[in-house]
């Protein structure tokens, strides 16, 4: 079913497409050398599709993008939400991981790259290595944060009743952070597809980066652009898988729902 | 099991020269499974009192004994209702209820039937499957008695339990507050800012002086209730319209004033 929102939202698709249309192929106001029109775009996405581009079909680039992202994803905040949670939770470890940070944090994820393909080659555990230096700050900043905002009563009624060190961690602190740890999943996941595409940008031999930088070599805009697209779908459609979770995670969080 | 006793307790907040000196020389017994209440002017130090026999803060000098163990930390045998509830809103009413059982490695047969009990005795039955945030303020409180209750601990503590609720849901907890304290007699520390809820619920009432905190004096209701026989009413008007009760409300805030009229509120 669709509802309203929805279907405002499809019009709105249905517009853009409509002016792509007049733009290229109605008026060739733009010409096709700089940007695709939409029977250019339909036949490279065949092209891609069926007999496959920069060595691969773009089922292929796409999972092992994606399957990069996901592992990427999960060393990060795997790593990421403990150490944002034992920071939050210890003011010694604060201390001492603080100032690691606070020289690490400017560098741009991007600026890795280097060092990761100069230690790793051009493979996957390359990529991964860069994701999760990516993805890694948004999850630590966030899940500190939550801890260090939760209520004090709430620490105080699970001190009064006796609970465990390690109860108190799983039980009280982790659920008391999550609204703040989902915000910081939601940030470390776009760090991981913007790194991602980066790091195929610069070296890899096969995923939707090493399309799109074929393509620009190939002075091939239609390719581009189905590559750009791939990237969008894939990230909205991760980004709405952690919606879900986070819909079911968070079902008791009153500030949540809407 | 049960008695609370502060021996010349004083609390500083802050570096000790600078600090600002909240209790001055607290002494105050409270019997097993008396019910004594705290009223005073705001900031005199009541929250910390309370704070303090809960183990959430230490004296500055002087000591705290609960059941004459000297109170270091917190702990189940001293439950604490908060005046914010201060539930865990990830866990259904049942879970809230069940950590402090869980916390004690009791066998899940007899929680059951502890929490069973507890749901029972605060009306909860309905909603053990529910959240915080489904419940009204008046039954996340039921909810976060039940789950001091269900502890069995030595005493309760109180801080203004009642303090952020509506006017009928207060006096339906006041009445409730007194069911419960006939069929299950607790030690209570109780602090209130409403002279009237002190009066009805306590044996005894404590005043303090304002900031730093001084115990005044303490007045013994339970005398004049069983004098009285104001246990004869079920409702909390019917023993507020008792001219007993009438002449120790009055008696308590005239104390009170002397205390805000030296503070020139
Ligand atoms: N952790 C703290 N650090 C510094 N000062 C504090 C702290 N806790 C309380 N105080 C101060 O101690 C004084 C007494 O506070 P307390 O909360 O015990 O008062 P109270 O009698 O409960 O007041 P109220 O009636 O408003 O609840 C106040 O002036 C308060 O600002
Ligand atoms: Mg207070």
């Amino acid at each position: 079913m669709i509802g309203r929102r929805g279907l405002i939202g499809l019009g709105t698709v249905a517009g853009v497409i409509a002016l792509w249309f007049l733009l290229t192929t109605l008026t060739g106001i733009v010409s096709g050398a700089r940007f695709p029109s939409p029977s250019e775009f339909w036949a490279s996405l065949v092209q891609i599709w069926t007999r496959g581009y920069a060595g691969g079909q773009l089922l292929a680039h796409a999972l092992h993008s994606l399957k990069l992202v996901v592992m990427g994803f999960l060393v990060a905040i795997a790593t990421g939400i403990p150490l944002g949670l034992w920071m939050g939770w210890s003011r010694r470890a604060e201390a001492a991981i603080n100032p690691v940070f606070l020289v690490i944090r400017p560098i741009p994820p991007l600026a890795w790259i280097p060092l990761a393909i100069l230690w790793l080659g051009l493979g996957d555990a390359a990529k991964i290595m860069v994701i999760w230096f990516s993805a890694f700050v948004p999850s630590v900043i966030n899940t500190f944060a939550g801890v260090r905002n939760i209520d004090r009563p709430i620490l105080e009624a699970a001190r009064m009743l006796g609970t465990p060190r390690g109860r108190m961690v799983t039980e009280i602190i982790a659920p008391a952070a999550s609204p703040l740890i989902f915000t910081g999943l939601r940030l470390s996941l776009q760090a991981s597809w913007t790194t991602l595409v980066a790091a195929e940008l610069v070296g890899a031999m096969v995923g939707v980066g090493f399309v799109l930088n074929m393509a620009q070599q190939d002075l091939y805009p239609a390719m581009i652009l189905v590559g750009m697209i791939t990237v969008g779908i894939l990230g909205w459609a991760t980004t709405v898988a952690l919606a879900r979770v986070e819909r079911q995670a968070l079902a008791w969080n009153v500030a949540a729902r809407d | 099991m049960g008695s609370i006793r502060f021996q010349n307790v004083d609390k500083v907040f802050g570096a000790s020269q600078a600090g600002v000196k909240v209790l001055d020389d607290i002494n105050l017994e409270i019997g097993e499974k008396e019910f004594v209440a705290i009223v005073g002017p705001s900031g005199c130090g009541k929250t910390t009192c309370l704070r303090m026999v809960a183990g959430f803060e230490a004296p500055s000098s002087g000591t705290i004994t609960v059941s004459g163990k000297v109170v270091s930390e917190p702990g189940p045998d001293r439950a604490v209702v908060f005046q914010q509830f201060a539930l865990f809103p990830w866990k259904t009413v049942r879970e809230n209820i069940d950590l402090g059982l869980r916390n004690k490695n009791l066998p899940a047969a007899e929680r059951d039937r502890l929490i069973a009990d507890a749901l029972k005795l605060m009306n909860l039955e309905s909603h053990a499957g529910a959240f915080p945030h489904q419940l009204s303020g008046g039954m996340q409180q039921r909810v976060a008695i039940a789950r001091a209750y269900v502890l069995d601990p030595d005493v309760l503590l109180m801080d203004e339990p009642f303090g952020a609720l509506d006017a009928q849901t207060r006096v339906v907890m006041q009445e409730e507050l007194v069911r419960l304290a006939r069929v299950n007699p607790r030690t209570v520390l109780f602090i209130t800012h409403a002279v009237e809820e002190a009066v009805y619920l306590a044996d005894r009432v404590a005043i303090m002086t304002r900031r730093p905190g001084r115990i005044k004096e303490v007045l013994d209701i339970k005398s004049v209730r069983l004098a009285e026989n104001w246990d004869r009413f079920a409702r909390i008007e019917d023993v507020m319209d008792q001219e007993s009760f009438v002449h120790l409300r009055t008696q308590i805030w005239k104390s009170l004033r002397e205390e805000k009229g030296a503070q020139g509120v």
